[in-house]
């Protein structure tokens, strides 16, 4: 297993993280980013990646994907190691100090952890039928589509995920089809209709209710309300785009305090119970907390800001303003 | 300001929105169900999927069914029929299954 040596481990990549991930190298320290997602952004991206965010400072209207890409390219400037689609699981005190975070793919060593863990770590609602073909052909996640070339895919869910992979593969696929529960899509109008209009099979009011086939997938059998039959769909592949649920998962085992079973306790340094453990955004509570986009961003700048302290007792805790340095600013991509 | 399910749910408890939330914080009770407050994320997910639209945010219940923000809370913070002590703040509503209960309000509700 790799080891990763940083000055500060960011427990979380959604918004608050990515920015703690900038301000970490806006104090000359280095920085790990762990998540359990394959992509960066968390409740944003996971959740409401086309929905217009209207409190974000500077922004009067920003969609969430345009946010975290800004955010992504704010972050890049500190140079961050990602840990994607691995969930930190232990956290332990070593003897000199430094904590040891074990995720389910490496080790980092860090002088600080910030929790930056939103609503904890997210999976996949499992599709309720064919899960023995996990791997196989049943998918939760489309990490790159060069499997899909010349395939024919079915895609289930009616959310911003389900719509957006049904985008991306139908000029690679041999078919593609969408098949949704319901007859109305929660996903934005506007790509639902980007769909409605290229070469993708709408199939409403329906359920796959069992999946077919040797040691591949080869059948989908779906079942549309109103019709006596099921229909057979010959296919490779199915992606269960359902969405996700969220449990704060190991973190629970941390030692840190809790409130109400889902938040952790911080004082006004953003300092858990835990020291050199601090934490930021949705995951934090404290008297008078106000549990939005906007209060995270200012949380995870004061967490970063004492953890710098902590590292190194003689540092300042107010790091100067960014607008007397010159910085080589990055383009979102 | 979490959501909330109001008067609406009474007797349908279809729980088409049990399956969309995404902190499992919508316990189900004999006549309806209740969104944890303190659980509730306020991501909205429930909302669209109800099929008599019992569902809205704490602030915009509909005229009539104000009592209904308090309900969904008290169902929480008071020992229901049956049990020893409030249900608080169990994190998972699968955990708890079906609780087949409801609070004085909604079980002495009549249309």
């Amino acid at each position: 297993m790799k080891t990763h040596d940083v000055d500060v481990l960011i427990v979380g990549a959604g918004p608050v993280g990515l920015y703690g991930a900038y301000y970490v190298g806006e104090r000359g320290l280095s920085a790990a980013v762990v998540d359990s997602l394959s992509e960066v952004g968390g409740q944003v991206t996971a959740m409401y990646p086309e929905k217009q965010i209207y409190d974000v400072a500077g922004f009067p209207s920003v969609s969430g994907r345009e946010l975290v890409r800004g955010l992504a390219a704010q972050a890049s400037q500190s140079e961050p190691t990602y840990l994607l689609g691995q969930e930190a699981q232990l956290l332990e005190r070593r003897e000199d100090g430094r904590f040891l975070v074990t995720t389910t793919a490496a080790t980092v060593s860090a002088g600080a952890v910030i929790v930056t863990g939103g609503i904890g770590t997210f999976s996949p609602r499992v599709l309720p039928a064919g899960e023995e073909f996990l791997g196989r052909g049943l998918e939760y996640f489309v990490p790159s589509s060069h499997e899909y070339v010349g395939r024919d895919v079915v895609i289930v869910g009616g959310g911003d995920s389900a719509i957006d992979w049904a985008l991306m593969l139908e000029p690679l696929a041999n078919s593609v089809t969408l098949v949704h529960r319901r007859e109305a899509f929660r996903a934005h109008a506007g790509t639902v209709d980007k769909v409605r209009a290229i070469d993708v099979q709408l199939i409403t009011n329906a359920q796959v209710t069992a999946l077919e086939g040797g040691t591949v997938l080869e059948r989908a059998v779906v079942t549309v309300k109103g019709e006596d039959e099921p229909r057979v769909l010959e296919c490779h592949k199915v992606v269960a785009a359902l969405g996700f649920t969220a449990n704060l998962g190991p973190l629970r085992e941390w030692g840190l305090e809790l409130r109400d079973n889902r938040h952790l306790v911080v004082d006004t340094a953003m300092r858990t119970n835990l020291p050199g453990v601090f934490a930021a955004g949705d995951i934090t509570d404290y008297d008078g907390k106000v549990r939005l986009i906007s209060v995270g961003f200012g949380e995870v700048a004061t967490a970063v800001n004492n953890a710098a302290v902590f590292l190194d007792p003689a540092a300042h805790i107010f790091p100067g303003h960014t607008s007397n340095e010159p910085h080589d600013v990055p383009v979102p991509a | 300001m979490p959501y909330v399910i109001a008067s609406g749910c009474i007797d349908v408890n279809d729980k088409a929105c049990v399956d969309e939330c995404p902190v499992d914080c919508i316990y189900e009770g004999e006549r309806k169900s209740y969104i944890h407050p303190k659980e509730c994320i306020d991501c909205g997910a429930c909302e669209p999927v109800c099929p008599v639209d019992a569902i809205t945010q704490d602030r915009r219940v509909a005229d009539g069914d104000e009592a209904f923000v308090e309900d969904n809370r008290a169902f929480f913070t008071e020992v229901l029929p049956g049990r020893d002590a409030p249900l608080g703040t169990p994190g998972s509503a699968a955990k708890v299954g079906d609780l087949g209960v409801d609070t004085a309000l909604v079980t002495g509700w009549s249309a």
